[in-house]
């Protein structure tokens, strides 16, 4: 069993990096994506201005512009493997639960990435008040695990469907709004001084979740 | 054909002793006839999210269209009763609060529901292939599973408490008449017989669809084929 | 007398939609060998190898893979079986060397870089191996798909039109890589391609509609 195991994680590390690797090679995915974030945050930015008082209104914009990243970024992985029709290569070297699990963690590396850049530059444009570091990456680490599970486990859907992108956001948008409101919480909470527990708490358990019914579908998202 | 009968009988008259008979709540004046129409509809589109669900795990499990058939059918008219609920809900908050929307805890949770019926029949609309279809369905139906009670209880609660102006929910559970939960049960019963004699239709009409494909692809029907 | 390699299939077709898919079926098939799979254009050819290759469930009938006296699940067959498809294709950006070493990593083979390169010498494209895929010609990309079956050198090889685009020094190759398979293996060729039917001893004749059928 040890054996299985490892050779799982092997298998998954080689889909981890070849997804690194293909995006990296032609870097279109990932130009897309930040330039969609970034603008969103430069609209935001220009229509609201700085806005250092008011905590709400900063983490629900924080949270806005994230998400279209996400929403923009997610199917990515997918549509791009069914689009090149190497679907059938993929499946058929390694099981569903491997290339789940390596379109995960992909995903989570994409999303880490788009906020490395977001973040700090809004940060800076809205003259958002210094974040209780601390829970502030806590709540950004964990939205971000919740939003990839969840847009992996619709990213492969969708890939199997005619429709795209505007399928994908409404498809995933139900999936995704317990993430939104936690993490709007979450943000808010350790601005205004609350306690970020519940929403923190909220966070880890949505994204377990997710995470525990995709394994548990895991064979059924690809088998035809 | 009787039972057709008796049902619209039985709401018919559920609806005269609601109006001419059961009393008025205090607090909510006229407005509390709206009650028996919210109050079913919503119950009955819990009760089709549920149904859906339990037939799309089914499904994945047996992968008999039957239970597919179920899935789709009670996520249509969950959806129709979900409009029911947040339309006549949304009437009632007008007449009453005086918007037609607060995102008030129970009004966030029947929208959300909407989302998810939307986003599982959008789904199902983009995909021709019959299998296909039914198992992609079913997937979203069981991870929209985890993601309910998220939707449902918790975030309502969490937006509640970002806007914490008093907009108190009288609907809470006051003691109401006996006469009022008589005809709201009454009611609950006939929007329930209703959704599943809709939903028994709907099935019926899935499984004559795909006895009429099958035969579509039978090489040679003898003369005077099934119709 | 037990074969250590078997196929049987019982009633078994698929259906996509109406007049669609694969016309149930029965067979048995039995150690090492060529088995041709013949049959119009939609008669189910490639439907039948995907199902065999673990990658569809299919609608009616049943089947059963042994390879040793063991029955394989359709989700564990990835190590018995080689499939090499017209629809298989590989990743554009990465070369030809990474992504036969990517199919070797995620397969778990001990020495993926060294497997890769036996594949490729043994198709004949070992001088590509630097090459991006995108850079290659419709003959190579068949190649390419070749070596990706056989790379982690399966006891079953499922060929679809495995002739296609291949010159005379291509089918040359297949011919070999076919009858060294057949030792020990059993290889599945679905073709309409004469000069493939002939390399099977057995064969399995779909009768199906066929595109353009009357319905």
């Amino acid at each position: 069993m040890a054996g299985n195991a490892s050779r799982s994680a092997a298998a998954v590390w080689a889909i981890l990096r070849k997804e690194c690797r293909t995006e990296w090679r032609t870097r279109w995915g990932l130009n897309a994506a930040l330039l969609f974030a970034v603008t969103t945050l430069t609209a935001v930015s220009f229509a609201v201005g700085r806005m250092p008082d008011r905590p709400d209104v900063l983490s629900a914009l924080l949270w806005i512009v994230l998400l279209f990243g996400a929403l923009s970024s997610l199917a990515h992985a997918f549509v791009r493997e069914v689009e090149g029709h190497t679907l059938t290569l993929l499946r058929l070297v390694a099981s569903p639960l491997e290339i789940a699990t390596g379109k995960f963690l992909f995903n989570v590396v994409f999303l880490l990435v788009i906020e490395a850049v977001t973040v700090p530059l809004f940060l800076a444009l809205m003259g958002a008040p210094p974040p209780r570091w601390g829970t502030f990456i806590a709540v950004l680490l964990l939205g971000t695990l919740g939003l990839a599970a969840s847009g992996t486990l619709t990213g492969a859907l969708i890939s199997q469907t005619r429709g795209r992108g505007a399928l994908f956001a409404a498809v995933s948008l139900p999936l995704l709004l317990p993430v939104l409101a936690a993490a709007v919480s979450g943000t808010r909470a350790q601005w205004s001084g609350l306690d970020p527990g519940a929403p923190l708490n909220l966070l880890a358990a949505y994204a377990l979740g997710v995470v525990a019914i995709g394994v548990l579908l895991v064979d059924h998202l690809w088998e035809e | 054909m009787i039972a057709r009968v008796f049902l619209l009988l039985w709401i018919a008259a559920a609806l005269v002793a609601a109006f001419l008979w059961a009393p008025l709540v205090p607090v909510l004046g006229a407005t509390t006839r709206v009650f028996y129409f919210h109050f079913p509809a919503a119950l009955v589109t819990c009760l089709a999210l549920g149904w859906s669900m339990v037939h799309s795990a089914l499904y994945l499990r047996t992968r008999d269209l039957a239970h597919d058939d179920h899935a789709a059918a009670s996520a249509e008219l969950g959806l129709l009763f979900c409009v029911v609920a947040t339309v006549s809900g949304s009437m009632w908050a007008k007449a009453m609060w005086g918007a037609y929307w607060n995102w008030d805890p129970r009004e966030t949770s029947i929208f959300f529901l909407l989302l998810l019926y939307g986003a599982y029949l959008a789904l199902r609309a983009s995909l021709d292939e019959p299998v296909r279809r039914a198992r992609l369905a079913a997937v979203y139906s069981c991870i929209a599973f985890v993601a309910v009670p998220f939707l449902v209880f918790v975030v309502p609660r969490l937006y509640f408490s970002l806007h914490p102006d008093p907009l108190l929910n009288t609907r809470g559970k006051p003691d109401m008449d006996w006469r009022i939960m008589a005809c709201a049960g009454a009611m609950l019963i006939g929007l329930t017989a209703t959704f599943f004699w809709m939903l028994s239709l709907r099935v019926r009409l899935g499984r004559v669809e795909r006895r009429r494909e099958r035969s579509k692809d039978a090489p040679a029907v003898p003369a005077g084929g099934k119709s | 007398m037990s074969a250590t390699l078997r196929l049987e299939a019982r009633g078994l077709g698929h259906r996509f939609a109406a007049g669609r898919g694969l016309d149930p079926v029965d067979f048995a098939v039995e150690g090492p060998g060529v088995t041709a799979v013949t049959g119009e254009n939609g008669s189910g050819k490639s439907t039948l190898l995907r199902i065999v290759a673990g990658l569809l469930r299919a609608t009616h009938g049943t089947e059963r893979l042994e390879v040793d006296g063991r029955t394989l699940p359709a989700s564990g067959r990835r190590d018995a079986i080689g499939l090499a498809s017209p629809d298989l294709a590989f990743y554009e950006e990465l070369s030809v060397g990474e992504n036969l070493e990517f199919a070797g990593e995620a397969r778990g083979l001990a020495a993926p870089a060294r497997a890769a390169g036996e594949a490729l010498t043994r198709v004949g494209l070992e001088s590509r191996r630097d090459d991006r895929v995108a850079a290659l010609s419709s003959g190579m990309r068949q190649r390419l798909r070749l070596a990706f079956a056989v790379l982690h050198r399966p006891r079953w090889l499922l060929l679809d039109e495995p002739g296609g685009h291949l010159d005379d020094s291509g089918r040359a190759t297949l011919e070999r890589i076919v009858r060294e398979h057949a030792r020990d293996g059993h290889v599945l060729l679905a073709t309409n391609d004469e000069r493939e039917w002939r390399l099977g001893g057995q064969r399995i004749a779909l009768r199906g509609r066929g595109l353009g059928h009357p319905a």
